[in-house]
């Protein structure tokens, strides 16, 4: 039986062909200091460094003779924890980019290049061209269209740099419209939507805010209390809270990837007909409602009643602005 | 020569390492049989009388599997012995593998390059960017930290996108169900994918149909199916397709325009306001752009009585049609 192919492998192969070039460069390297370059476990760099000591060229000889093989100072690796390779064989350069790799990093620009740090277009599109040339093809046709960000960004920015809360106007899902202090953490998005992480002094708690709901933005005098240091973000964008409601829907499969961001993680799926049956978490009616209505014909609220209802009126309320 | 002994099993990487290191060192090529016999986890197995296939069979998939890497590995004739398949010999060529030395970046372009990378979270296309971020750090350059904290995402969660990606990689051209909105059944579909890209935050296929010469634009939550392969190739048209597909679809997006009253002070006012190309009118109205009068309806739908559409007129009534369905769903 053949082996079974891993990506897991691959990767563990592109990482050697991107770490001998990298200690080539270096004459003398910790592996703490190279872990902490690649963003790796310390482990996985001892790994890689005795697989590559061990690796070569099959050579003249045909037998991998020890001239053939990389070689490395095995008692400062073993005793000192350092790198020093001693011997080098066949590679001489880092590896280029495939043209998936290359398409994945300039669709990403593109997509980041609204951004107050890519001010410089010109510069973006050298770089682009960089990457172009450093594939070992032509990038795949793969275009992401540049997100709009607006002027609360730069803003949101300059309080940042001078340590300093932010204050602007912010209207939640139910319309109420409250002026709110805030350290901002991280500024993240998905697709077209931008939201401010930030430590909400109104509330005393780390809150998400849409860039879009924000207005008035403001910079005070007044210094954060809390840097992007001091708190621990979770990576999902929108946290659970104990008083969530949690909402019985009947959405069209296709239209399950639209909910991904409000389903709780042990939401279950089960067919109802041409249907799927799954729960979401939205912190109130008033976000449920206006989620449910904007994918008309393809989600049902199920439960809880009083759900329904607000969906029921919402639409209602709606319908009657164009006559009865 | 192996020994007589079971070889201790040599892990897939080490494997893969040794045959492109293998095929680096050698400007003349090398056999399919000097390969397997001698290279690091395929000698250990090499059968030196007898039967080779499934380690042939190895060397196939490892291939792919370089290759996929963007590794230039290259098949060469033997001179004189052309269409012999046992003489075809294989090699990296070094000019082609190297990065090329003036490709080199800042430490803020790292930055930049790091910060692209995160974009993608799901699916291959994350894989590859974060294997583009190992190729980039073996440069040893560091970005720096950054002012502000930046998290993007750009949602790659369509169950078409791997499949295509796939097909426009091998040229294919493929078969699918797209369902359009207002029509009954979906249709099927035979298309030569050329791009793919994201407008508006959704994922689209720019594609050319062979039976009628055009090139169109499917949103790739409407199809309905799986991606079929039809085992044709195509060639693809020369030019940068992801961003002619944009531009088009860009230009679209201009011309088609809505004109809707929003109730002062509501979130529908804070946020169609701020929406890309949004402009308000002389008499407080706003005026909106979309590539798609189907999924503004959607999205206007779900404001609710925040918002009132004054024109075009089947916008009009498509709004409040959905508005309709929503109560009649919910009664």
């Amino acid at each position: 039986m053949a082996e079974r192919q891993t990506p897991k492998a691959q990767d563990k192969l592109a990482f050697l062909l991107a770490l001998v070039p990298y200690l080539m460069d270096h004459d003398r390297v910790s592996v703490a200091e190279a872990a902490a370059h690649f963003d790796v476990p310390p482990e996985q760099i001892r790994e890689a460094v005795r697989l590559i000591a061990v690796s070569g060229v099959p050579g003249e000889t045909a037998s991998y003779q020890h001239g053939d093989l990389f070689d490395i100072a095995w008692d400062d690796f073993e005793e000192h924890d350092q790198i020093v390779l001693t011997n080098m064989v066949a590679i001489d350069d880092s590896p280029r980019f495939s043209a998936r790799e290359a398409a994945a990093l300039i669709a990403g620009l593109q997509y980041l290049s609204s951004l107050p740090e890519h001010a410089d277009r010109a510069a973006i599109s050298t770089l682009m061209a960089k990457l172009t040339r450093g594939s070992s093809a032509s990038p795949s046709p793969v275009a992401v269209q540049p997100s709009e960000t607006d002027a609360t960004l730069a803003i949101i920015r300059e309080s940042v740099e001078r340590g300093v809360q932010l204050e602007f106007d912010y209207q939640n899902a139910r319309g109420d419209r409250e002026r709110r202090r805030v350290d901002p953490l991280r500024v993240e998005s998905v697709d077209a939507d931008w939201y401010l992480r930030g430590w909400c002094h109104l509330r005393e708690a780390v809150r998400t805010f849409r860039l879009d709901r924000i207005a008035s933005p403001t910079i005070t005098d007044e210094p954060i209390t809390r840097g992007a240091g001091d708190v621990t973000l979770p990576d999902a964008l929108f946290e659970g809270a104990p008083d969530d409601l949690i909402v019985t829907l009947e959405v069209a499969p296709g239209a399950l990837p639209l909910l991904a961001d409000y389903m709780t993680p042990d939401a279950t799926q089960e067919q109802a007909g041409d249907r799927v049956r799954t729960t979401v978490r939205v912190s109130h009616v008033h976000g449920l409602k206006r989620l449910v209505a904007s994918m008309p014909g393809v989600a049902v609220v199920i439960a809880p009643d009083d759900a329904r209802a607000a969906v029921a009126e919402w639409g209602r309320a709606g319908a009657a602005r164009y006559g009865g | 020569m192996p020994s007589a002994t079971p070889a201790p099993r040599i892990p897939v990487e080490e494997r893969l390492f040794s045959l492109v290191l293998a095929l680096l060192a050698t400007d003349a090529g090398l056999t399919k049989a000097e390969i397997l016999s001698t290279v690091q986890g395929y000698r250990q197995r090499y059968n030196h009388s007898g039967d080779n296939a499934n380690l042939e069979r190895q060397f196939e998939r490892d291939k792919d599997d370089i290759r996929e890497l963007g590794v230039p590995l290259e098949t060469i004739e033997t001179p004189g012995q052309a269409g012999n398949n046992q003489s075809l010999r294989y090699r990296i060529p070094k000019g082609s593998y190297d990065l090329p030395s003036d490709v080199r970046f800042t430490p803020e372009e790292t930055a930049l390059l790091g910060l692209a990378s995160v974009v993608w979270r799901e699916g291959s296309i994350s894989a590859e960017s974060r294997r583009a971020l190992v190729k980039l750090r073996s440069l040893g350059v560091t970005g720096g930290e950054p002012v502000l904290v930046y998290l993007p995402r750009v949602r790659v969660r369509d169950a078409a996108f791997e499949p295509l990606t796939a097909a426009i990689d091998k040229r294919q051209i493929v078969r699918f169900r797209y369902l359009k909105p207002g029509e009954a059944a979906p249709v099927e579909r035979v298309v030569q994918p050329l791009a793919l890209f994201s407008h508006e935050g959704r994922w689209h296929l720019y594609a050319l149909e062979p039976d009628t010469g055009w090139n169109k634009t499917f949103l790739l939550r409407r199809i309905v199916s799986d991606i079929a392969l039809t085992g044709k190739t195509f060639d693809p048209p020369p030019g940068d397709q992801a961003a002619i597909g944009l531009a088009e679809l860009e230009e679209v997006w201009a011309q088609r325009t809505a004109i809707v009253e929003v109730e002062p002070g509501s979130d529908a006012e804070a946020r169609l306001t701020k929406r890309r190309g949004a402009s308000r009118q002389a008499d407080g109205s706003i005026q909106l752009h979309t590539a798609d009068y189907h999924i503004l309806a959607d999205e206007l739908a779900g404001f609710g009585p925040e918002v009132l559409v004054r024109s075009p007129e089947h916008l009009r009534n498509a709004v409040r049609s959905r508005l309709e369905r929503i109560v009649a769903d919910h009664g």
